[in-house]
């Protein structure tokens, strides 16, 4: 965003009034994105069309948020969508996203911590930004004005319109952001109130009664309500807006609440000289997780996934991820995971010149239930917790095998029987309770189902009969005893009907041995198909 | 005379502190270390008031190829009676899975299983079958591990290491074995031959038993029905006389 030239004139700080004014000393800026919701979901190179996010609104659709294209054409926030349309027939539309909005300014404060460690989120309700606390920060940057520019070049990068003012309150910094004359505007330390003097009421944070009620008085800047004695303005106003007021001119004083950040769970270690052996790495594992369990015990945190980043002397890195079943803390269960992770990859692992850097990261992490303490301490109180216990071997094996491999059971809610039974990896989200199993009498499901149905020769009665003798991997069974069929058609409320979905008829045979099959028959004779096709699907125990 | 007696009293003597010294070392476990196998005609071969040991390696073949099926059966049969409601690791080696498929979920509670209680690995070498049925037998939430192997059995050292693994932690581990995976020499406590018998049963053969048997088994083994009201005969055999996981002998006895 271009720097507009014009400055506002503001009085030499000898001029100030500073009877009433309190001088802290303390330096903030405000920044204010304009167009935040919509600038965060645009690709950056349809910046030039417009683009408009809609919302339900009390049962039609309206425009929450716009661009700067848009805007150009005469789109504003709160206007229909079909008005919009007839407008602009153009444009792109996409529903908004009420939470995207947040977690996105969120990301934006923790990123800005890179500038002040105080940065705060604008109480406003209607706008988006934040405010930083600079004070004895911007010499970092060559100056406040240096560090705006910065700041500005960095997000105009990111396709992100922003207006930013320093000042020496948050409220006058707020107000110059949003209804300053520029879009960059840094006010001298030590302006004193008449910074805001000449903006409207709404530059004080006022609530939109409040602001009614100015613009009705006819009190079109802020200088005509500061002339007011303050108790009269109290008693029309009420005492929120005479202390925004306050706050804005620099006689009340306001608290920056800073965002707290997430702590972090990184241990980080650096060699003086690069190592090559995985024993060796694995060791160096092992002291990082003693550090990393103290820290996420003190938190009362559990990891639930572990990074550990190996970067080579080249600065090459490789990483490895470890998950776990349930949160924990524990360092020798945490070390025994990554050594056996380090084992398995210790084969096709290229040390090069050394390992000179390695990070432990407890990337996902979630709180850890302390097991209630016993009330005796009988022989019971010394057993681990089965659920722990069973998290524990979970990692373990899936640390080993991989975690595709090691499955538990789910039913689906289907009446197809490959897919009312599935597998799902232990260390997925718990299946779903919710699917009753389905009543089935015992001895009517194989204990063993084929991958696939294998196609198989068959002789049987036409139409609907039994099978007599059948042929299955070139072994041929007499069927001494047959049971069905039961008849399972296929769902029909799938949108995309399977080309071969026909209805089955499956029976239970015994053969001469006494081994027992689930065979069927795909699709009924004459009706379905001319010629039914028999496939073998499981194995009775 | 006297002399006589002395000699023969003291013989006596050595003999019960011999035969106590001797029991040490035998597997005589404590009550509610056994687990009756659930078929009547069965358990009264067992050891008498044993059962089968739970701190032991029991091992299931499949008679032939077209057995395997049942030998699963008969070894989650086992593995249900075991794990007495705590978790279950089953395992397959790959070739077990692309042979047979999987465990079928909702087939599981034929068998005495409830799906809830199976962790399944799904497809792995025997090697890391037998690491992971080694881990899980350290674990004091699992109930009982059953290993499924079609091709290959393990070797005597591991079968060895595996049974003292069992031993150590109390708990079971049911090895089941195709056809195919030969008789190898096995350090299990009992080692078991099913084949699929007719009208929904097994055939059952107790080909190796540490210790000794509390009466001898039919020499052409046991037939059992596990399901027998299940699936009526088409040959109009009342099939109502017995119920769930009784048994009754058709052969020996």
């Amino acid at each position: 965003m271009p720097h507009t030239p014009r400055e506002p004139v503001f009085p030499a700080p000898d001029n100030v009034p500073v009877a009433n004014s309190v001088p802290t000393g303390r330096r903030i800026a405000a920044l204010w994105f304009p167009y935040w919701l919509s600038e965060i979901v645009m690709p950056v190179d349809k910046r030039m069309n417009p683009y408009v996010l809609a919302e339900h609104q009390r049962g039609t659709q309206r425009l929450a948020a716009v661009n700067t294209a848009a805007e150009a054409c005469g789109l504003h926030t709160g206007m229909s969508l079909a008005d919009a349309r007839a407008l602009v027939p153009d444009m792109h539309v996409d529903m908004l996203d009420p939470a995207r909005g947040g977690v996105f300014l969120d990301k934006c404060a923790r990123w800005l911590r890179r500038y002040t460690p105080w940065v705060g989120a604008d109480t406003h309700p209607d706008s988006h930004g934040l405010l930083l606390d600079i004070s004895g920060c911007a010499h970092l940057f060559g100056g406040e004005r240096q560090m705006i520019d910065d700041m500005c070049a960095r997000f105009m990068r990111r396709g992100i319109t922003l207006n930013i003012a320093v000042a020496d309150t948050i409220g006058s910094a707020w107000a110059l952001a949003h209804y300053g004359p520029s879009d960059t505007i840094v006010a001298p330390s030590g302006h004193g109130p008449e910074a805001v003097m000449d903006l409207p009421p709404d530059a004080l944070r006022l609530p939109d009664d409040a602001v009614d009620l100015c613009r009705r008085l006819g009190l079109d800047t802020v200088a005509a309500l500061a002339a007011f004695p303050r108790s009269s303005l109290t008693r029309r106003f009420g005492p929120y807006p005479v202390m925004r007021l306050e706050q804005a001119l620099g006689q009340a004083s306001e608290m920056l609440n800073p965002c707290v950040p997430a702590p972090s769970f990184i241990i980080r270690q650096t060699l003086a000289q690069g190592v090559t052996q995985i024993a060796a790495i694995a060791t160096l594992a092992e002291k990082m997780c003693d550090a990393l369990a103290a820290k996420l015990f003190a938190a009362g945190k559990g990891a639930v996934r572990l990074d550990l980043v190996l970067t080579r002397a080249d600065n090459e890195a490789q990483a490895l991820s470890v998950r776990l079943a349930a949160p924990s803390a524990e360092a020798g269960h945490m070390a025994r995971l990554l050594t056996t992770r380090l084992e398995r990859v210790a084969r096709g692992f290229d040390a090069g010149c050394g390992v000179e850097n390695l990070c432990l990261a407890a990337s996902s992490t979630a709180d850890i239930q302390p097991p209630q303490a016993p009330l005796t301490l009988g022989h019971r109180a010394l057993k681990a917790p089965p659920v722990a216990a069973l998290a524990g071997l979970f990692d373990r094996l899936a640390g080993r095998l991989g975690p595709q491999i090691v499955v538990r059971p789910v039913i689906h809610a289907s009446h197809i029987p490959e897919q009312a039974v599935g597998y799902r990896p232990v260390h997925a989200a718990a299946p779903d309770e919710q699917i009753p199993d389905t009543p089935l009498s015992p001895q009517t499901r194989p204990l063993f189902m084929l991958c696939a149905p294998e196609p198989i020769e068959v002789i049987a009665e036409i139409p609907e009969g039994a099978p007599y003798r059948f042929r299955w991997r070139r072994v041929l069974h007499e069927v001494t005893t047959a049971q069905g069929p039961e008849r399972i058609s296929p769902e029909w409320w799938p949108a995309a009907r399977q080309h071969n979905s026909l209805t089955r008829d499956y029976f239970q045979v015994e053969d001469r041995n006494g081994c027992r099959f689930w065979i069927y028959r795909d699709g009924l004779y004459g009706r379905e198909t001319g010629r039914p096709r028999w496939f073998m699907h499981g194995v009775f125990p | 005379m006297r002399e006589k007696t002395y000699q023969a009293e003291r013989r006596r003597l050595t003999v019960a502190r011999l035969r106590q010294k001797l029991q040490k070392f035998e597997l005589i476990p404590a009550v509610g270390d056994a687990v009756f196998s659930g078929f009547d005609a069965i358990d009264a071969c067992l050891p008498p008031h044993h059962g089968l040991l739970r701190g032991a390696m029991h091992e299931i073949c499949a008679a032939k190829t077209g057995d395997f099926a049942s030998a699963v059966g008969f070894g989650a049969h086992l593995g249900a009676r075991f794990a007495d409601g705590k978790a279950v690791l089953s395992g397959q080696t790959r070739q077990c899975v692309s042979e047979h498929g999987q465990p079928y979920a909702l087939a599981l509670p034929t068998v005495g299983l409830d799906r809830h209680q199976l962790i399944h690995i799904d497809g792995a070498d025997l090697t890391d079958l037998l690491w992971a049925a080694e881990e899980a037998l350290s674990c004091p939430a699992v109930g009982c591990v059953v290993l499924m192997s079609l091709e290959r059995a393990p070797d005597f050292t591991a079968s060895r290491r595996l049974s003292m693994a069992c031993r150590a932690s109390n708990r079971p581990l049911v090895l089941v074995l195709g056809a195919e995976a030969g008789q190898a020499s096995t350090a299990a406590t009992t080692r078991w031959q099913i084949s699929a018998a007719p009208h929904n049963g097994w055939q059952v053969y107790l080909q190796r038993l540490r210790g000794s048997f509390a009466q001898t088994p039919p020499t052409a083994g046991w037939q059992v029905f596990p399901w027998r009201e299940q699936l009526p005969l088409s040959d109009g055999e009342a099939a109502s006389e017995n119920v769930q996981l009784h048994t009754t002998t058709a052969y020996g006895n």
